[in-house]
């Protein structure tokens, strides 16, 4: 993916070449690109040393890791048994996955709709109860965290699934998000599509939904990275290690009075995989959604 | 409408079919379930007893479920306060500091055990830190008696031999901290100034607390308090003899990669400096005492948990006796603790076994369990109160001050001050 990054910034430098002059040697614009470099560098240094401190981190002990060795070592198999014999970790997986992936599905489904509908239909209520939404964005998570867990005990889904699933699934922030790019969504098309004769489901399936794909895969990311990374509530709901998801294990691996930060490291680079890889494959779509949104 | 009416039956569907298809069937009755956070320290304690159970009850089945510390007490205070037992656990561990704050927070929440236990054979100052009214609730695990671990080499070098260093004050402490540096070029402590340990350390050691008997907070008032902070203060104005860390990995980095002489902390350390692999380095000596206060002595506390019994739970009778037969009576069981998971338990009689007797080759030979064991019973009992880790996050704030030669009585009233906000 860099690969091709690089291919196309080089390309973009080569086209606007063509039309610049013989260029002579300004010693301002050098210093302004040695200082600009220099400040990009560090910033890539500081956002890409944690990853590479992580997987050096895989392959050394704990008390290496401690001490600050910064080059790879020979503990990798080690970390990695060591942690296939302390938690399950393809059960483990099989939770984090199951969760993520249907509680993504279900809030595109329902948040997607939701921001649709709040943009195409008029009501006379539909500011306010759009207000209202976004005044509940600003409610803690914390502050509903007992209410909800009454709720869940009360129909009997503590330690289920499902409390971790539900009360994700109406985001209000994806709606949000739904509702801003849907007013880039050209009235004409539907307009279009109702004289052909399609009801209103069939146009937000067969013509809303292809015209914003890339709207739907930035939304993608954005829930799949936080129902994969979510930690309070799974935390207070689920009860077993056999519910549990990565970035829980992680967490209690981590706890531990001496921590075996090799195991923990191992643990951190199979829960950082799945989000990096979505974010890969949806990278063209998501920046293209980012800008679609701001139109 | 229609669709509506349609997308509503579809919700249903989803719901109904996520309850039947996802709902895990509850623990079996008979099993009891435990929540604790280190699986190598107090989780292997507690399978450990399960197997020692099992010996005259061989249906018994233990269900182990680990939570970091923080979570289990977060886990903990939502579902009480949500007032469901559902899916809570049989025998819960709290550490210390929190005992007070879930007792009186929840009322009923917890089993008292005083039929269950002899609280008379554990360790005084654990009893009292889970004891309400004339109720306790707690089976006394791990201990954090302190010790003032340290590398034996280092200090020999500057001419300290065990001796030396056997019951002193802190002000001694401090001149041979000086003299170490002057002869070796180490610092003898580490200190992290966002955690002040130490201070909680030696303020138990006075018998002291930061709140009196009511539960109000008791800093600026408090002569053994002001006592602890001068000579707190007096270390931090002696910038050769500690090195500033930052978090948990650094400081134990900074003893087991020797780049400081000693650390004095809780006797749970020993996992960490054993860790380390430097046989015959090290040592252990009782911690320095506070001058000047009555009854302050060379012995303390820091950190340690007990078992709790939820009165929720459907199996008291087995978790009871289960508690009683192995907890409160198995010498043999706290021995293999000791060897295996380097937990010194709070039972006092078990310092007699014989893995309590022996001395250690780690520590040059020392009888440092039977040590350990004796300053178990000599720690001062305090009442933790509810706020504990509010008022430390109140007087860490006012350390960076105080190293930098601030006025201590100023540095208490502004500490109180920001205690009494935070513990409102």
């Amino acid at each position: 993916m860099t690969g091709v990054g690089f291919a196309k910034e080089t390309g973009t430098l080569a086209a606007a070449g063509q039309y610049r002059r013989p260029a002579r040697f300004q010693p301002l614009r050098f210093l302004k690109g040695v200082f600009v470099y220099g400040l990009l560098s560090l910033a890539a240094f500081v956002s890409i040393f944690p990853f590479y401190w992580m997987l050096v981190g895989t392959t050394n002990s704990a008390v290496d890791i401690v001490r600050g060795k910064a080059n790879f070592g020979d503990h990798f198999w080690i970390n990695v048994t060591n942690l296939f014999a302390q938690v399950d970790i393809p059960r483990v997986l099989f939770n984090s996955f199951f969760i993520s992936i249907l509680a993504t599905v279900l809030t595109l489904v329902i948040s997607s709709a939701a921001g649709y509908a709040f943009e195409v239909f008029r009501s006379r209520f539909r500011e306010r109860i759009f207000a209202a939404l976004l005044l509940m964005l600003s409610i803690p998570f914390a502050a509903l965290m007992v209410p909800l867990f009454v709720m869940m005990a009360g129909v009997g889904l503590i330690n289920t699934y499902t409390a971790v699933i539900a009360p994700a699934i109406a985001n209000i922030f994806i709606i949000f998000y739904f509702r801003q790019a849907t007013k880039a969504f050209p009235s004409e098309l539907r307009d279009a599509a109702r004289i052909d004769g399609l009801k209103e489901w069939q146009i937000f399936l067969r013509v809303y939904f292809p015209v914003m794909q890339s709207t739907y895969a930035a939304a993608t990311i954005i829930v799949f990275m936080l129902n994969w990374n979510n930690y309070l509530w799974p935390l207070i709901v689920l009860q077993t290690n056999d519910m549990k998801t990565m970035v829980l294990v992680i967490s209690s691996l981590a706890s531990a009075y001496v921590p075996d930060y090799g195991v923990v490291m191992v643990a951190t680079v199979i829960t950082t995989l799945p989000t990096l890889v979505i974010f890969f494959i949806l990278q063209r779509l998501f920046v293209q959604g980012m800008l679609g949104s701001v139109k | 409408m229609k669709l509506k009416a349609k997308a509503r039956s579809f919700a249903q569907g989803v719901i109904m079919a996520g309850i039947s298809v996802f709902a895990v069937s509850a623990a079996q009755a008979e099993d009891v379930t435990v929540w604790a956070w280190d699986p190598n320290f107090n989780g292997a304690a507690m399978q450990l007893a399960a197997e020692h159970y099992k010996r005259t009850n061989p249906d018994f089945n233990l269900v182990f479920e680990v939570f970091a510390r923080e979570e289990v007490e977060q886990k903990l205070q939502t579902q009480l306060a949500a007032g469901t037992t559902q899916g809570l656990p049989d025998i819960v561990l709290i550490e210390d500091y929190s005992a007070q704050k879930f007792l009186l927070s929840f009322p009923g929440a917890f089993e008292p055990l005083n039929d269950t236990l002899d609280y008379s054979q554990f360790a005084d100052y654990k009893v009292q830190l889970a004891t309400v009214g004339d109720q306790t609730y707690s089976v006394p695990f791990d201990s954090g008696v302190t010790g003032w671990f340290y590398r034996s080499d280092i200090l020999e070098e500057a001419g300290y031999g065990a001796d030396d260093l056997e019951n002193i004050t802190w002000n001694r402490f401090i001149e041979i901290a000086k003299d170490v540096h002057a002869k070796t070029g180490k610092p003898m402590l580490s200190l992290d100034l966002n955690d002040p340990g130490m201070i909680v350390v030696m303020l138990q050691s006075t018998g002291s607390w930061f709140f009196d008997d009511n539960g109000e907070l008791n800093l600026v008032n408090n002569p053994a308090f002001r006592a602890v902070m001068e000579t707190y203060g007096e270390i931090l104005q002696t910038p050769e003899i500690y090195k500033v860390v930052n978090g948990w990995a650094e400081y134990t980095s900074s003893f087991t990669g020797g780049d400081v002489a000693s650390t004095i902390t809780g006797v749970w350390i020993t996992g960490t400096i054993k860790a380390a692999d430097m046989p015959g380095q090290w040592a252990v000596a009782p911690i320095p005492r506070i001058e000047g206060v009555e009854g302050a002595r060379n012995a303390s506390n820091l950190g340690g948990s007990s078992w709790y019994v939820l009165a929720s739970s459907d199996n008291m009778e087995t978790t009871k006796d289960f508690l009683a037969t192995v907890w409160g009576n198995d010498i043999d069981f706290y021995q293999e603790i000791l060897v295996g998971q380097g937990a010194v338990g709070s039972l006092l009689r078990v310092r007699e076994g014989e893995a309590y007797q022996s001395s250690d080759d780690y520590y040059g030979g020392q009888p440092v369990w039977q040590n350990f064991s004796q300053w178990l019973g000599e720690i001062p009992g305090v009442d933790f109160g509810i706020f504990t880790y509010e008022v430390r996050s109140a007087i860490a704030t006012q350390l960076p001050d105080i190293a930098n030669g601030g006025d201590i009585d100023q540095a208490i009233q502004r500490a109180e001050a920001e205690a009494r906000v935070l513990t409102q």
